[in-house]
């Protein structure tokens, strides 16, 4: 999910590999660092930045997201649970009444977190107001019935049944802060790291809580540094600069692989990469023309030059390698005569649309190219309409018959629920199926847990037969760090190793 | 009968005033709007409404325009759309670390472009004429990021002599750690330099081989004479002149340099307000831009006015 707006110029990816890369400078970076403080280097959002955690849409607020605050649970690499804030939670039998215990932890103001401050995050979340982007989790939520039963327990009413609701209490954005805080400019959590400075824009600089619930972290001080470039953000790195640098290229990686001095980290399976055909107007109301546009596409090529082949072929559905994905159902491959009949059949022979994309995401200019190409032998012509990074995914909601889309790490049944129910929030194809949805409801109410994903899987089988999503790949995560750094995980971002400091140690 | 000066003045006032019509009317036209991207990928139709709303971005332009000059003639530019906070505490701190390096860049580059301008102009199609003319031209054929990637390469990465990038460091951080500096400068003065140094060349060489100096010459002055109280004056009104547009040109490599240096100034500041169509901060940028342009060229061509012989003056 949550990427937006922020555009890498790929002036020059690969321009250094000419350059002999010598060993790291001593440590060359700004002011006077204490000792025992790692500095990590993400791409800025500049001032869109901001430290409240209901309304983080970028890699770098997540991140110090992470550092300052806790969530009741948190996703595993394939997306199951594991218990944060939260040390148990059971649902009655009908699925609708969810009961969650809180462990003992504190704020780094000394206070207990309690069920009030749970119940007060959430709500938060779940205000219109806010426009926080994870409100959709809790939209289910009757928190007028909802309360507090003791200062560590508290019970969530939903208005229907759900067995998979706990998943939205891992989801970026859910992080958990003192009752009635309205300000953020200098934010109290029970993460941790504690707060110390920050300019949205600039760096922020956090210092270890002591008081952390799992034990206090190995470091001093954590300072985030805004690099917006990618080659700047290696550059810093490479001369000591910072520590860690996130989100690299996959040229970047090839490239680093040869670096004795660096060490990294490369996170399989974490972005789906795809292309939307909206199914609500023509020409993709034909349904010939969608199977036609699905075996025109040539998966391995698009994997091998967009994503330099260190990415992963998809089979047009989200979720490959996570809990509930429908691994049985056959890969989807190419078929140029079928294609090509396809079209005929439809009388679409030479028929020309806009295929919308942008630089949001460094594949996406190739993918378009690449496409056109694949789909003008089977006699449609798709031609690449590039729209500014910041605004595309809002754009491309509305606008547009086909446009390439991509979705980071999250639940499965999350996803179905957003792009193929009837009316979903991000459900940008049109797909509109009473199977469907009945399949998912059936799947939200059954307490049995390979029972649901076993519905869950049928209802993926109807989105690989009509949902209009053609999920080509999946990229690979990339983040580099110095060789002195020790105790990182490689995990897909919005999940629970991803990003995290605490456990990290300085040599 | 206006004196030129006050009509320059005019004149510049009313480019400054179309300058900021035109960006605001330009930014309101982009696709999308800052409700769309304050939002992210997952914000729904109602969500965005909901922004929108927040922000006034549902009311017509020219109420908004009108709101914003209002507030811009009792001295407030406003709020950003984005993060909420007053437009001018942004600009106040990416102006001192893109000021530093525009001032640091001009400090570095008039001595130089001088030094190259003279001894070139002085000897034209001399070996020390067509070496320096060589090398400029050189430079200023590649482009700035390449420059930056190949100096970063051997300064920083390499050697480990210079710092990568200026990562983390706020304006008033630059001047306790001045070496960040160092590879930005460089960059912008390379571009600069050869447009400056030529222009220098030409005045030079058209004045000390003009009949003026010849006639000096032949009254027995001494060569350096010559030069200092004549060639030179005279070289200088179209360099100064020069000078203005390369102030232009440093906000403009400004963008590129600030970006591969990760310095946090004025040009990734800009392209970072239009990115996020924030309308008032984009206004605030477009200020500052379109003052210091029309101020520096309107100084300039005043300078000029000075330093140009009477009977060479055109007319206004």
């Amino acid at each position: 999910m949550v990427r937006t707006g922020f555009t890498r110029r790929r002036l020059l990816a690969g321009a250094l590999g000419a350059a002999a890369l010598a060993p790291l400078a001593a440590c060359g970076g700004a002011g006077s660092a204490a000792p025992n403080r790692l500095r990590v280097a993400f791409a800025a959002g500049g001032s869109k930045e901001t430290l409240d955690p209901a309304l983080v849409s970028l890699f770098v607020d997540q991140a110090r997201s992470k550092a300052l605050f806790d969530t009741l649970v948190a996703y595993q690499a394939d997306t199951s649970l594991r218990p944060r804030l939260a040390e148990s939670w059971e649902s009655d039998a009908t699925g609708s009444r969810w009961r969650i215990r809180l462990r003992q932890a504190s704020f780094h103001d000394g206070r207990q977190v309690t069920a009030d401050d749970v119940l007060y995050s959430l709500r938060r979340v779940a205000d219109p107001a806010l426009a926080s982007s994870s409100r959709q989790y809790f939209a289910k939520v009757d928190f007028g019935a909802s309360k507090a039963v003791s200062p560590t327990e508290l019970v969530l009413v939903l208005t229907a049944p759900d067995f998979e609701f706990p998943a939205g209490l891992g989801a970026p954005g859910t992080e958990i802060v003192p009752a009635g805080t309205t300000s953020f400019t200098a934010p109290v959590g029970s993460g941790p790291f504690r707060f110390v400075s920050f300019t949205p824009g600039g760096p922020a600089l956090f210092r270890k809580w002591d008081g952390y619930w799992e034990g206090a972290p190995g470091l001093e001080e954590l300072e985030f540094v805004p690099v917006e470039n990618e080659a700047a953000r290696v550059n810093a790195l490479l001369s000591g600069q910072v520590d860690y640098a996130h989100d690299l290229a996959a040229s970047t990686a090839a490239r680093l692989a040869k670096e004795s001095e660096v060490w990294l980290g490369e996170a399989k399976l974490t972005t789906m990469q795809g292309m939307a055909l909206r199914l609500s107007q023509p020409p993709f109301s034909d349904p010939r023309l969608v199977s036609a546009v699905l075996s025109g596409v040539d998966r391995e090529a698009l994997n091998r030059v967009a994503l330099a082949g260190r990415g992963e072929v998809g089979n047009d559905l989200f979720g490959k390698g996570l809990r509930g994905y429908a691994a049985d159902i056959p890969q989807r491959s190419r078929d140029v005569d079928r294609a090509r009949a396809l079209v005929r059949e439809a009388g679409a022979e030479g028929l020309a649309f806009a295929l919308e994309t942008s630089d949001v995401d460094p594949c996406f200019a190739t993918a378009a190219t690449l496409i056109s190409q694949q789909l003008k032998e089977i006699g449609l012509t798709a031609t690449p309409n590039t729209r500014a990074a910041s605004t595309y995914f809002t754009e491309t909601r509305t606008k547009g018959v086909a446009a390439l889309t991509r979705t980071a790490t999250l639940p499965v049944a999350t996803f179905l629920n957003q792009r193929f129910r009837t009316g979903g929030s991000n459900n940008v194809t049109g797909f509109a199926s009473a199977e469907f949805d009945a399949l998912m409801d059936r799947a939200a109410a059954t307490a049995d847990e390979t029972a649901r994903l076993g519905l869950l899987g049928e209802a993926q089988r109807i989105a690989h037969d009509r949902g209009g999503l053609l999920a080509w790949g999946f990229s690979t995560w990339t983040i580099a760090a110095a060789k002195r750094v020790s105790g990182l995980v490689t995990a897909p971002p919005n999940t629970f190793d991803w990003a995290r400091f605490d456990r990290v140690r300085l040599s | 009968m206006l004196g030129y000066p006050a009509r320059r003045l005019g004149f510049a006032l009313v480019q400054a005033a179309v300058v900021l019509v035109a960006s605001f009317g330009l930014t309101a036209l982009l696709p999308g709007d800052a409700a769309s991207v304050v939002l992210n990928d997952q914000a729904t139709a109602e969500q965005i409404a909901v922004v929108r709303h927040q922000l006034g971005l549902d009311q017509p332009l020219l109420d908004r325009f009108g709101h914003w000059l209002t507030g811009l003639f009792s001295g407030d530019l406003g709020r950003s759309l984005v993060t909420g906070t007053p437009v001018a505490d942004e600009l106040g701190r990416r102006f001192a670390a893109t000021a530093l390096l525009a001032g640091l860049t001009v400090v570095v580059l008039v001595p130089l472009a001088l030094l190259t301008g003279v001894l070139s102009g002085l000897r034209e199609g001399s070996r020390v004429d067509r070496v320096l003319t060589a090398f400029s031209v050189v430079l200023h054929a590649v482009p700035e990021f390449v420059l930056g990637m190949v100096l970063l390469a051997v300064f920083a990465v390499h050697t480990g002599l210079l710092p990568a990038t200026a990562a983390g460091l706020g304006g008033p951080d630059l001047l306790a750690r001045p070496e960040v500096l160092v590879l930005p400068v460089a960059v912008l003065v390379a571009r600069q330099l050869c447009d400056l140094a030529r222009q220098i060349r030409i005045g030079v060489a058209g004045q000390t081989a003009g009949e003026v100096a010849e006639h000096l010459r032949l009254l027995g002055l001494r060569e350096r004479t010559v030069v200092l109280r004549h060639v030179l004056p005279g070289a200088l009104a179209p360099a100064v002149q020069q000078l203005a547009r390369a102030v232009e040109g440093l906000l403009t490599g400004a963008v590129i340099v600030e970006s591969l240096f990760a310095v946090t100034g004025l040009g990734t500041g800009f392209v970072e307000a239009v990115q996020n169509r924030d309308i008032p901060q984009v206004q605030g940028y477009v200020l500052v831009f379109a003052g210091v342009v029309v101020l520096g060229n309107t100084a300039a061509d005043l300078v000029a006015h000075r330093l140009t012989p009477g009977r060479e003056r055109v007319a206004w």
